[in-house]
């Protein structure tokens, strides 16, 4: 693909992922490609009281184990998820940490969270409403506040160039990495993390899931016919995005190249998604990234698996690639690992990058047959061989606020 | 009509964008202009009047919700459900 010479190209160095499926990119990929599922009886809080009583929870994180820094033993789970994942990130990168200089101006680091501290902030209520606690822990608002992912992270690698956390729900980690994709396709910056985090697991948020009434009791079932809500989960993603001839000049692996984001908002409906806003955003990210429909091998799904998402994503890939979508391998993985809300595209992400690298598509799992107006392939219940040159990622959040990314094969 | 049914049709009301007089057990929620969040407010707002808990999933088509009868029918048969069930403890 011919990409003019005024554009600087951003490529992918860094993956990290902490998840219901495997904290990890390897052990996150193995479950991906055998169809495990991470979605289970809750245990983080009593479910006495409801009775949407499933979660994909992350079992077993550590962060003194994985080797974490004091600030983050002391921050909240959805900032040591964001650590661990940013951890990983960077070491497979390996660029020399803390940066120091001038270059440190020249990185980013944004990490956003649909929510940010919660599980935190309920705590503090309880102490404070319940068990009439004089005073919260001195630490509540810091761990609270949905900017202290990015700013743990920038602390931690001395970035000290753009630094924020995005907030736009289920579409926080595309949003926040496609920024650090314009800032260095822009010459803003050289390098950067991207991505989000979300640990929203506690019984306030349950309770205000379940009274939404779109969670399914027994499983997260993409485009099936069975399929019946979507499930709670937590994680993060994050990506190192550093600048085609800088990743060259300090020879490091590059796993991906960033072709094209793509953002739109429908400015309809707090829940109910437009076809426009979908296939706007979808749209504009191959427009960005200079491609046809028909170059496009692998998509992502958001697939939910609520009623009206599956079918309005469905409708508005038909519109984008026209025939082409019947040659497109789909799959919507958060049937494995759930719904981790605003990490949910950077956790995606770190899956089509891993696709594209092994030419396998992760399956859609519990799928019981097609509902007659969800008719693509969506690589039912299997994982599938294919090559993937180019890969889309659609992530549609609460509020219509869509953001796409696109992933193509290294530059020789 | 009874009691049950007349704080479920005044709920219903309350939660429409233009409120109808003329809605009977027969009329179909679909006639109603309900959209799916203000679904949702209306068996919070049922819930909360009758003390009960209703497991919809908007997600679903389900018959307890497919006339305002239906639903009169569904909360009057948990109200009498919590009875037996609190009897026996």
């Amino acid at each position: 693909m011919a990409q003019p010479k005024d554009r600087r190209r951003v490529v992918v160095t860094g993956q990290g992922v902490v998840s219901a499926i495997g904290t990890g990119r390897d052990a996150f990929w193995n479950a991906l490609k055998n169809g495990e599922c991470g979605i289970g009886e809750a245990t983080f809080y009593p479910t006495d009281e409801l009775y949407i009583t499933i979660a994909g929870e992350v079992k077993n994180f550590d962060a003194e184990e994985l080797g974490l820094s004091k600030q983050f033993l002391l921050a909240d789970r959805y900032s040591q998820f964001a650590g661990a994942a940013a951890a990983e990130a960077v070491a497979q990168s390996g660029l020399e940490m803390p940066l120091q200089g001038d270059h440190a101006y020249r990185a980013a680091c944004i990490i956003g969270s649909g929510i940010g501290g919660i599980t935190t902030m309920e705590f503090s209520y309880k102490m404070l409403f319940e068990e009439k606690k004089r005073a919260t822990h001195p630490l509540t608002l810091l761990k609270t506040i949905a900017s202290s992912a990015a700013a743990h992270v920038s602390i931690e690698y001395g970035i000290t160039g753009p630094c924020f956390g995005v907030v736009s729900a289920c579409s926080t980690a595309p949003h926040s990495i496609g920024l650090v994709y314009q800032m260095i396709q822009n010459g803003l910056c050289d390098l950067g993390v991207g991505g989000a985090a979300e640990a929203t697991l506690n019984w306030g948020t349950a309770k205000a899931w379940q009274a939404m009434r779109v969670l399914s009791p027994d499983g997260l079932f993409p485009f099936a016919k069975g399929r019946n809500g979507t499930v709670l989960s937590e994680g993060a993603g994050i990506l190192v995005l550093e600048e085609l001839e800088h990743a060259r000049g300090r020879g490091a692996t590059i796993f991906a190249e960033l072709v094209g984001f793509g953002m739109s908002s429908d400015a309809a409906d707090m829940v109910n998604p437009s076809i426009e806003g979908a296939s706007s955003a979808m749209q504009f990210a191959l427009d960005d990234a200079r491609l046809a429909p028909g170059d496009i091998d692998y998509v992502n799904a958001h697939g939910t698996a609520t009623k009206v998402n599956d079918i309005n994503e469905t409708r508005a890939i038909k519109r984008v690639f026209g025939k082409a979508a019947n040659d497109l391998s789909i799959s919507a993985t958060k049937s494995m690992h759930g719904h981790c809300l605003g990490a949910g595209g950077g956790v995606e992400a770190v899956c089509v990058i891993k696709a594209m690298e092994e030419g396998i598509v992760p399956p859609t799992i519990g799928y019981d047959g097609p509902d007659p107006e969800c008719d693509l392939d969506y690589t039912p219940n299997e994982a599938r061989k294919r090559d993937i040159a180019y890969a889309m990622s659609n992530s549609f959040a609460f509020g219509g606020l869509n953001a796409v990314l696109i992933f193509g094969p290294a530059p020789a | 009509m009874d009691e049950v049914a007349t704080k479920i049709i005044d709920i219903l009301k309350k939660n429409m964008k233009e409120p109808s007089d003329s809605i009977a057990l027969e009329t179909p929620l679909t006639d109603l202009d309900i959209e799916s969040l203000d679904l949702a407010v209306i068996v919070f707002d049922i819930e909360d009047t009758f003390g009960i808990e209703i497991p919809y999933n908007a997600n679903e088509e389900v018959e307890d919700f497919a006339t305002v009868g239906s639903v009169v029918d569904k909360v009057k048969a948990i109200m009498s459900e919590n009875k037996s069930s609190g009897a026996a403890a």
